[in-house]
């Protein structure tokens, strides 16, 4: 047992940071007033504390009054020489992300847009979400599934020195295939992709490509593999909410695809059907229980509605149904995006 | 079993927390004297310095025995010398000894540090600490080694209590002392460490209270997610561990450590699932483990962050080297405390890639929840990606067991085999092989295939060398069990016979026992296994299978000769006397066999009798004109009466067997079988219909309900020609036979008489005709309540089969109803006089218009107005009634009505693939399209999935869309979804491959439709056609257009009744010897040859052979 020496150990560790909108420049720190936040007039205004510093975007400065011995000063800082943005998940990206989850991408874009313009200037500095807000709206245009601006933007985004960094290039990848899927090719989607998996770390985009792979076998009409590639998701990569229900709802439309008389025993139309009901009762809101309600026989579906109605009540969870905990929310954290 | 494969961390966590110790900086320079050195020193070093100098050296290269000696000198050597140097010896000796083990001496001397050095090594070491914290928490480890718990908790509680301890050192004073105590009772009952965790996570709750943000107090609140997951108290344990992940610093070791104590919580969730009496409870744990198991990180992640921490630390180290060149003490040993990190960091990566199990244990425990969680397809991808991704797992075979389980809830038994055979070639020395043959077996013996069983079976006796004796015995079973369930009884019976005496204590002993006599039995026996039986009873007098052994015991009566009729009936009697209240699975289905063993006796008696009344009517026909014919016919009678008897008793049992036999359905075939052959006979309709409807009631969703209703409907209408009016009209002519006899002998004597009066014969002659027609009257009347009588039960027939269809007419889930609804239409459509076309039909007679009505009234539509899915039938059925009465607009028409009112999701499979494929006739591809889609999406399984893939397919053909089309045929026919359209699917794949050009794959598709004589017809005149045309379109010579124009004579030769195709290959033909071989002269002869044909000249062929005749 090693007691004594782990605990002065533990002083080397760094303590955790505060999560104001801050930024930080060569020796101080500046707060800095939340764009979007809104106060309630009509229409809503940003809500602005004068000694916080507030950006103004054409000059590409930060202003903040301070107030020293009676005399008001206002003090000049450029956003160049801004050197790490401490700053919460911002609201509209927040909410784009949700947007994209239940199906709203036109939305989810309006959101996005608001944070790409907002951090452009700071964009490769620490903290700044700009790389996320971009990876948010490659997501929103996916579902578009609008390839001319998928294509435009995916250009562009290739040249921004983020694009260099893994995680941001495998999304850029990703994006890549997710074109190619749509143009058929997808016997070399299916190839890279699997390539890829090997490659790639995180959960989510372990959870996207497979997605992407499970999308091609698919439609390659290679159910089985196409099911098992979709089932990783949930069975594997449970925390991530937002991708649940697409690997669900690939998976119950991979077992019909499976279904014949042949394996009429396996009874594969209903466990196709009880992954359509745990999408509806698991992720109510998303795109994906939409398009389960419309893919489930009437009463099925109006059994799945009244089970989630229930649960949401706070009734016990039906047998077998696995309710997804959402992963740490990283991102809400103000190192998360560090 | 988790929390023992949880061990296997054990290194890795190990290393991690091998990072968290950092060594105490030794930075500063002993002097021995508190003066600053002469000018003239500098040249030349304390010599104090230089032993302390090199004892830290020492120490740092960790020789601590040889840093201690070295220190002991140093202190002997140092007597004249500031009291903190004194200390700093002190300390550094204790450290020696503490990196030594030598936990006495380490005590000794650092108590002696602490007594005698209040303010402890004061800032030598460093501005702001003085070593004493940590000498009181070294001593206190020291204790701890010792086992002296409560001196190490006395001092904590000192630390605890002072208020001029530093905070942090307060809060690691709490953690260690919830440490000690559960250290402490770590080898005492399970009630004293239960209550050790809870005043051990009382003091951390203490050490946390104020929040977690510093480096001590989350260290604290690690120990207590650890106290709470011991504890079972998963969702305080999660809570806190979320609250600490959410304040952690992103550092690779604390991510490290948090996914762990994850996997531990996954682990203690499982373990208390396991052990969870409560099924609601085990699942909610289950799931619980289940959501910390998918939550921590994989081998790639884990590796990158320490690739990543090592490259930052790497990075520091070197900034570090490169800005202080020439470093100062304090950041000499900074250089050196992050070289020894990025050491650290490097030795925990290496631990951790030389765990090559990480991976593959995460996925087989949320495996193991997937499946316990009834999650069976998810566990099989889990399992799946073991195999794929870490087949040198070490737990490998468990991974196989348990794929195996799941496969086989999946119902993918192939599989499972296949799992089970690829184990046994691989691991043919594991310790599961044994259970995992027994599973092959076993998936093979519940498959019935019994002698692949019995095969796997004696491979595992043969191959598997330590087969535990409960194993080897359980195999000897099922050996014989197969044996006998395939039917070989002397192989059977002899292999039990053995088992008996290899295993004589063996639990399935009276099992055994009980199947070697029915061995006997099934052989015929019957003495031996009267003994088999009797040895059973004795055994067991109460054993399980006694009923069984009586009821066979009565069998035997039966089947010993002499036959012992009435032994055998009142054995049965008693059986039903004593088991007719027993509920057991067993005997409720064994009563319909006794029963039918009574009227099987009671039909023996009925023979034996009839044989008599054979022998006793032969008596009367020889006695017929002697006085003793009376009694010849007394004693006929007699016989008569009394075979009736036994034949009532015979019938009464089979009644009773039919009617107990819902449970057996061998049972009731058989004795169903027997009623069938005795019942109408005697013209017991009634009885016959009642029987059957009462079976029909018993399940409608039965595979056999529609013979049962069918035979229900047959009685109900065979009830209405009663046996009353074949006696009537009997009765009638034997009294007008009689009275016709006196006529005719009245007009016979009239006529012979010598004065013949005309008058007189004809009123004697009048008199008989007007007999004769009073007596076609009477049976004209007897006759006329006969239809009466047979039209009514027929209109009952219809009512039960249309109270039948209306059950079930809302539920679209029902396919039987479609069934149902044919035979209706059918029964209806049968009722018609059918004229021949342009006919009047005869006034009064029931016409197709009538029987609509009829079908809708017995549909019962108007109470059934509100439901979508009984309107669709409504018309379905007027569709098929017209299919039956020929009427194809009409069947059109009702289709689609179907196809303008009804979404795919609000009908059934029958009535989208029946309606689907009338709008594809009729050119409605879109609608057609959808029903074939909605088929294709939900009802793969239904025996209409064919119309689906067919008719998407013959759609994709016309929109030229061949690879689509050939995409279609292609998985309907690779996945053997064929059961009506097999032939459509067959020719558009071929035609789709033509139009792709894939001339020789089409051409073998073509070829096999065309002489395959089940499919002789249209399709075979348009394959040849298609040959024709694809020789044509691949000619480049004169030999290659023969060969089309061969293959299109072959078709208009022989399949003229097929106009177009016959059309076709006229015209094409034609076209060839015109333009391609120029023969015009035999194009002429070939094209009027065509328009002359009766069938071909008003087809489009025609119209344009006709103005390319003109051209020629």
């Amino acid at each position: 047992m090693r007691l004594s020496f782990l605990l002065p150990a533990l002083a080397l560790l760094a303590a955790a940071s505060s999560s104001a909108q801050t930024f930080v420049f060569k020796g101080e720190r500046w707060e800095i007033n939340d764009p979007f936040k809104m106060d309630n007039s009509i229409p809503p205004k940003p809500v602005v504390d004068p000694k916080k510093g507030t950006i103004n975007a054409i000059k590409g400065t930060i202003d903040r009054v301070s107030n020293s011995g009676g005399i008001e000063v206002t003090l000049t800082r450029k956003l160049s020489e801004v050197v790490e943005v401490i700053w919460p998940l911002p609201s509209r990206l927040k909410e784009a992300q949700a947007n994209v989850g239940r199906g709203e991408p036109a939305k989810a874009l309006d959101n996005v847009e608001a944070v790409l313009k907002f951090f452009e200037p700071i964009k490769n500095v620490p903290g700044s979400w700009w790389v996320r807000a971009s990876i948010v709206k490659l997501d929103a245009l996916d579902r578009l599934e609008n390839d001319a601006a998928t294509e435009s933007f995916l250009t562009a985004f290739e040249k921004e020195e983020a694009a260099k960094l893994p995680e941001v290039a495998t999304q850029i990848q990703l994006a890549r295939l997710m074109q190619r899927a749509r143009k058929g090719e997808h016997a070399e989607v299916v190839k890279e992709s699997t390539e890829l998996l090997g490659k790639v770390e995180t959960a989510e985009l372990q959870a996207r490509l497979h997605i992407v792979k499970g999308n091609s076998l698919y439609a390659s009409k290679k159910y089985e593999a196409a099911m098992a590639t979709y089932l990783r998701v949930p069975v594997f990569f449970g925390s991530e909410t937002e991708l649940v229900p697409k690997a669900l709802l690939g998976a119950a439309r991979s077992f019909r695809g499976m279904d014949s008389p042949a394996l009429r025993d396996q009874k594969l139309e209903a466990v196709s059907n009880r992954y359509l009901y745990d999408i509806i009762v698991s992720y109510p809101v998303s795109k994906e229980a939409e398009e389960a309600k419309k893919m489930l026989p009437k009463e099925e579906r109006a059994k799945a509605e009244a089970d989630q109605k229930k649960i949401a009540a706070g009734g016990p969870l039906p047998e077998g149904v696995i309710m997804a905990k959402p992963k740490l929310a990283d991102e809400e954290k103000v190192e998360g995006n560090k | 079993m988790l929390t023992k494969e949880s061990r296997t961390y054990k290194l890795a966590k190990a290393a991690l927390l091998a990072v968290l110790i950092a060594l105490t900086p030794v930075t500063g320079e002993l002097y021995a004297q508190t003066k600053k050195p002469l000018p003239t020193a500098e040249k030349k070093e304390d010599p104090l310095s230089v032993l302390y100098k090199e004892a830290v050296k020492t120490f740092e290269e960790k020789k601590y025995k040889e840093a201690l000696v070295i220190f002991e000198d140093l202190d002997a050597k140092a007597v004249d010398v500031e009291p903190k140097l004194k200390a700093v010896v002190s300390f550094q000796k204790s450290l020696c000894h503490f990196f030594i083990k030598d936990w006495p001496r380490a005590e000794a001397e650092l108590t002696s540090f602490l007594e005698k050095y209040p303010k402890g090594t004061e800032d030598f070491l460093s501005d702001s600490d003085n070593r004493r914290g940590t000498a009181e928490l070294l001593l206190i480890e020291a204790f701890s080694k010792q086992g002296k718990w409560d001196l190490a908790l006395a001092r904590l509680e000192k630390i605890r209590t002072n208020a001029l301890t530093r905070l942090e050192e307060r809060v690691n004073a709490y953690t260690l002392s919830a440490q000690i105590i559960v250290e402490r009772s770590k080898n005492g009952q399970e009630d004293a460490k239960k209550a050790a965790y809870a005043q051990a996570i009382s003091l951390l709750k203490q050490a946390t209270a104020d929040g977690i943000g510093t480096p001590e107090r989350r260290e604290a609140a690690y120990k207590l997610v650890e106290m709470y997951t011991k504890l079972g108290l998963t969702k305080e344990a999660t809570q806190l561990k979320n609250e600490i992940d959410a304040k952690s610093n992103g550092s690779p070791v604390e991510v490290v450590r948090s996914n762990f104590q994850r996997l531990e919580i996954g682990d203690a969730r499982f373990g208390a699932a396991e052990s969870a009496a409560d099924e609601n409870f085990r699942a909610d744990f289950y799931r619980q483990a289940l959501t910390n198991y998918q939550g921590t990180l994989r081998r790639a992640n884990l590796s990158s962050s320490f690739g990543r921490a090592i490259e930052a630390k790497q990075t520091e180290v070197d900034t570090l080297t490169k800005n202080f060149a020439k470093p100062s003490p304090e950041q000499a040993a900074n250089i050196e405390k992050t070289k020894q990190e990025v050491a650290q960091f490097k030795k925990i990566q290496e631990e951790f890639n030389a765990n090559k199990d990480y991976d593959a244990f995460i996925s087989y425990r949320i495996g193991l929840c997937l499946l316990e969680l009834k999650r069976p397809w998810e566990a099989h991808v889990a399992f799946l990606d073991i195999f794929e991704n870490s087949p040198g797992f070490s737990r490998i075979s468990g991974a196989y067991y348990y794929h195996i389980l799941a496969l086989r809830r999946i119902g993918r038994n192939n599989e499972a085999q296949a799992k089970c055979k690829e184990f046994i070639s691989k691991f043919p020395k594991d310790d599961q092989v044994s259970s995992i043959a027994l599973i092959l077996g076993d998936i093979s013996q519940e498959r019935e295939e019994y002698p692949e069983a019995i095969e796997h079976y004696k491979w595992v006796k043969a191959n598997v060398k330590n087969l535990t004796p409960e194993v080897e015995e359980e195999i000897d079973f099922r050996i014989a069990a197969c044996l006998f369930s395939q039917v070989d009884w002397a192989p059977a019976q002899k292999a039990f016979e053995e088992f008996l005496k290899k295993h004589e204590r063996s639990p399935v002993r009276q099992q055994v026992l009980y199947m070697s006599a029915l061995c006997s039995f099934f052989q015929g026996k019957y003495k031996e296994t009267k003994a088999d039986f009797d040895k059973y009873e004795q055994e067991y007098p109460k054993g399980q299978f006694i009923p069984d052994v009586r009821y066979r015991q009565a069998i035997v009566k039966f089947g010993t000769a002499p036959r012992d009729v009435a032994g055998t009936i009142k054995l049965c009697e008693d059986w039903l006397k004593d088991y007719s209240k027993t509920n057991t699975d067993e005997v409720i289905a064994q009563m319909p066999e006794v029963y039918t063993l009574i009227g099987d006796a009671n039909i023996a008696l009925a023979d034996e009798v009839d044989k008599k009344v054979k022998a006793a009517d032969l008596e009367v026909r020889a006695n017929a004109k002697s006085p003793d014919k009376a009694k010849y016919v007394e004693i006929k009678t007699k016989l008569e009466k009394e075979k009736e008897v036994v034949t009532n008793k015979a019938i009464d049992a089979y009644e009773a067997a039919a009617k107990s036999a819902r449970t057996n359905p061998q049972a009731l075939e058989f004795v169903l079988g027997e009623l069938r052959k005795l019942l109408p006979g005697r013209g017991e309709h009634k009885r016959m219909r009642d029987l059957f409807k009462e079976i029909f009631d018993w399940n409608h969703n039965d595979p056999k309900a529609m013979t049962y209703l069918y035979e229900v409907i047959r009685s109900t209408e065979r009830m209405g020609d009663m046996p009353e009016f074949a006696a009537e009209s009997e009765k009638v002519r034997k009294d007008f036979s009689a009275q016709l006899a006196a006529a005719r002998k009245k007009v016979d004597e009239i006529e012979r008489r010598d004065k013949v009066v005309k008058e007189e014969v004809d009123a004697a002659k009048a008199a008989v005709k007007k007999l004769s027609a009073d007596l076609e009257a009477e049976l004209a009347k007897v006759d006329a309540k006969r239809q009466a009588s047979i039209a009514d039960q027929k209109k009952r027939a219809l009512k039960i089969l249309s109270d039948a269809v209306s059950e079930s007419i809302n539920d679209r889930t029902q396919e039987g109803t479609e069934k149902l609804i044919v035979f209706l239409a059918e029964k209806i459509a049968r009722k018609i006089k059918r004229v021949k076309p342009g006919t009047k039909p005869e006034p009064g007679a029931y016409t197709s218009a009538e029987a609509e009505k009829e079908l809708v009234k017995l549909l019962r539509l108007e109470e059934h107005r509100d439901s979508l899915v009984a309107q669709a039938r409504g018309f379905f059925a007027l569709g098929q009634l017209a299919v039956f009465t020929r009427e194809p607009e009409k069947t059109a028409a009702n289709f689609g009505k179907i196809a303008a009112n009804y979404k795919a999701e609000e009908l059934n499979p029958t009535i989208l693939a029946m309606v689907g494929d009338s709008l594809l006739s009729k050119g409605d591809h879109k609608k057609a399209a959808d029903y074939f889609g909605y088929i294709l999406e939900h009802s793969r399984s239904s025996e209409y999935a064919d119309y689906g893939f067919a008719g998407l397919a013959e759609i994709a053909f016309s929109d030229k869309k061949y690879a689509d089309a050939l995409s279609l045929c292609n998985e309907a026919i690779d996945n053997n979804i064929l059961m009506s359209k097999e032939l459509d699917l067959r020719f558009t794949r071929a035609r789709a491959l033509a139009e792709l050009a894939k001339y020789a794959d089409a051409k073998k598709e073509f070829e096999e439709i065309a002489k395959t004589k089940e499919w002789r017809g249209e399709k075979t005149a348009a394959s040849l056609y298609w040959l024709g045309l694809m020789a044509e379109r691949q000619a480049t010579d004169d030999k290659g257009y023969n060969e089309a124009i061969a293959y299109y004579r072959r078709c208009y030769m022989t399949w003229k009744k097929y106009e177009v195709w016959a059309a076709r290959s006229y015209f094409a033909s034609a076209k060839l010897f015109a333009n391609k071989l120029n023969q015009k002269d035999a194009a002429k002869v070939l094209l009027k040859e065509m328009l002359e044909k009766e069938r071909i000249k008003d087809t489009r062929e025609a119209q344009e052979a006709k103005a390319f005749l003109l051209g020629l």
